[in-house]
């Protein structure tokens, strides 16, 4: 079995976009829900025990609809509080171009806040490739140089050929050929290459936004299919959590009127091949789903998923 | 469509150097950057190209279908194709790689390998990053399986190339290491514009593309070396990512068109070495493009994916030549074999040796015009 966690915000900026305080309050709720432990800092050292800590977000869509900076800001506080050095937190993706336009501030320096792309001088990508399956890629020096744990922080997408886009879509980020893994719906693809070596054995939190949702149209931006869900999916499993999203995202799609993905012929098969890989759950029956509903004073309440 | 290209500087020295070649982030091409000297003061970029790109299509609802590879991706805003250069940009699709060659070099033209197209002669060869395939054995694959911001990337457009080829006397440029189907804008500019100035051009290409760009690009070139990864389509699945079939409608597209065409055939131990598809392949070739279209096996060398393999034994590439002259071919040359007597052509009349090569040096040519000296017999070809 795999525990999931699904924080709904219901406080007074439901509907809108949140700030980093807000998700500070979700996050902890959460962490604290998944784990079972009231105590924070234990709870978040069950997954990020010390040490160097990445946060892959995901700047596809530049500032219209990536990884909020809040949310990181929100999460590097929660780090932080728990022992972890503001230096040793580093927020990345695959170039500087996408983070800044997603309205992060570079930062590759030894004080304060990290924050760089993979094209950052001295970075770059593994000498060797990393294979699994049919996969074979270099991978971001950031995950096998540079840090010690992954924290994997995706938005909740609807992905035009491989149907979700959200943990393992988000690991495309972390390799230097994504654009040779989509044929087939990207299966078992986006399964591999979550199953390369130092992706797989430094990942250990995934945290998807799904305040806001592009539940058609994606891994573009089109706001003629974004809608609110107000929440956030938190887990250890990677293919759980997507399969959490999946099922909110289909919410949303069925909500509009619009074809489930199946019948858009974009069925998100990649999650089985990933359960057969051991990297988490995909089936529904395997997953302990707890959902909670957090407002402004913290104030915590049992909710349904839909 | 925006040409208009921004440069931060012109080029500090044309005129010192031999050429320079750009390694990739990730790390140095021997094979290629052997050739460095004196490497001159180009400009590097640090923004992509985004000049729109030629030959696809706007969907309905959104996206984009590109229509210069047999791939034909269908691309959603702000995503790439398979190549990783050329980008949906609200439904504007964009070359990434305009003017931006991550590898620049001048080889002799039997390095490429042309060996009846101006033997002795030099080609100023360039690259950008991307491939619309993806081999196993890819020799330049730190390049070609790279998105153009993994690689360090020279600002040359068109009319620099051409101008360096020249102050170089290359006669001629070739486009090569990579693939120069994804680099097609670029490549077919600098033609064009090479073409006005006499400066030859040729293409070294898996050939596979689409009938269209191909047709509008071949007047504008003088030859073109395709490397005709296997003659069956499920090797072209397994090991090149790729189809069959369109590579084989291009070859015969180009032989109708009258370019002139050499093939390279990479043989890989276990994997396309038999004696049938040797024969099959020679059967091919001389039913479509005839007996006199030259011939290259080449050796394999393990790289890439493809570590676990062997080189290629020179027995089994004796075997491919013997198998390619007994069913007719009159040109088939052994590649990567230093020394090897295959490396020369001969006169299929007289068995007289017409160019002796010795590695990419040419130590003898017995041909007067396009003619053997001994027998005048006539030799296909551009000498």
């Amino acid at each position: 079995m795999s525990s999931v966690c699904v924080i709904k915000y219901a406080g007074k900026n439901k509907g809108k976009l949140l700030a980093s305080e807000n998700y500070q309050q979700l996050l902890e709720s959460g962490l604290k829900t998944l784990t079972g432990n009231s105590n924070l800092t234990e709870a978040v050292r069950q997954y990020i025990p010390s040490g160097v800590v990445a946060l892959k977000v995901n700047c596809l869509t530049r500032n219209l609809n990536s990884t909020p900076v809040p949310l990181t800001d929100g999460l590097a506080k929660i780090l932080i509080k728990t022992g972890i050095d503001d230096n040793n937190i580093v927020i990345w993706e695959r170039t500087n171009r996408e983070l800044e336009q997603a309205g992060f501030d570079l930062n590759a320096s030894s004080f304060g806040r990290r924050c760089l792309g993979t094209d950052t001088n001295g970075i770059g990508y593994s000498a060797d490739y990393y294979t699994s399956g049919e996969v074979n890629s270099l991978v971001s020096k950031v995950m096998t140089d540079l840090v010690d744990f992954n924290i994997n922080l995706p938005i909740l997408k609807d992905h035009s050929i491989a149907g979700l886009s959200a943990c393992l879509k988000n690991m495309y980020g972390a390799i230097n050929n994504p654009n040779k893994f989509h044929d087939n719906n990207c299966d078992p693809f986006a399964a591999n290459i979550s199953n390369l070596e130092p992706i797989k054995s430094k990942n250990r939190l995934a945290i998807i936004d799904a305040i806001r949702v592009q539940y058609n149209g994606g891994p573009g931006y089109d706001s003629r299919y974004l809608g609110f869900y107000n929440g956030l999916i938190i887990s250890d499993d990677p293919v759980a959590a997507d399969r959490i999203g999946l099922e909110i995202l289909e919410h949303l799609r069925k909500k509009n009127n619009l074809p489930t993905l199946t019948q858009t012929e974009r069925e998100v098969k990649y999650l089985k091949s990933a359960e057969q890989l051991g990297l988490g759950m995909a089936s529904r029956e395997k997953i302990d789903l707890k959902v909670i509903a957090v407002d402004d004073t913290g104030h915590q309440s049992e909710v349904e998923l839909l | 469509m925006n040409n208009k290209f921004e440069r931060r500087s012109f080029l500090k020295c044309l005129g010192c150097g031999t050429a320079a070649m750009l390694a990739p982030q990730t790390g140095i091409l021997p094979e290629i950057i052997g050739g460095v000297q004196n490497a001159c003061a180009f400009d590097y970029s640090k923004e992509l190209s985004s000049v729109e790109a030629r030959y696809y299509k706007k969907l309905d609802g959104g996206g984009i279908e590109c229509g210069l590879c047999p791939r034909h991706c269908r691309i959603t805003d702000m995503e790439r194709g398979y190549c990783g250069v050329r980008e949906n940009r609200g439904d504007v699709y964009r070359t990434l790689v305009y003017g931006l060659p991550c590898a620049i070099n001048i080889d002799p033209i039997e390095k490429k390998p042309l060996f009846h197209f101006y033997p002795g002669t030099s080609a100023f060869s360039l690259a950008t990053a991307g491939c619309n395939v993806n081999c196993k054995f890819c020799q330049n694959w730190d390049i070609s399986q790279s998105r153009p911001e993994q690689t360090n990337n020279l600002v040359l457009p068109p009319k620099d190339i051409v101008n360096i080829a020249r102050q170089r006397k290359a006669p001629t440029i070739a486009y090569t290491y990579s693939e120069p189907v994804i680099f097609y804008e670029y490549m077919y500019d600098i033609a064009k514009l090479g073409q006005e100035k006499s400066v030859k051009s040729v293409m070294i290409t898996n050939g596979y593309i689409e009938e269209r760009p191909m047709s509008d690009l071949l007047p504008h070139l003088d030859a073109i070396k395709i490397d005709l990864k296997s003659i069956r389509e499920d090797y072209y699945k397994k090991t090149v990512n790729g189809e069959l079939k369109p590579v084989l409608d291009r070859l015969i597209q180009i032989k109708k068109a009258g370019v002139w065409l050499e093939l390279v055939f990479l043989v890989v131990p276990t994997l396309n070495d038999s004696d049938n598809e040797f024969k099959e392949l020679a059967i091919w070739i001389k039913k479509y493009l005839g007996v006199d279209t030259p011939l290259h096996y080449s050796r394999f060398h393990p790289q890439y994916l493809l570590k676990n393999l062997p080189m290629t034994p020179e027995i089994t590439l004796q075997n491919a030549y013997d198998i390619s002259r007994a069913e007719g071919l009159e040109y088939v040359y052994l590649g990567n074999l230093p020394n090897h007597k295959a490396e020369s052509t001969s006169c299929p009349g007289c068995g007289e040796i017409l160019i002796e090569r010795k590695g990419y040096n040419i130590s003898k040519i017995n041909l007067v015009g396009n003619h053997c000296q001994k027998c005048k017999r006539e030799i296909p070809g551009l000498f």
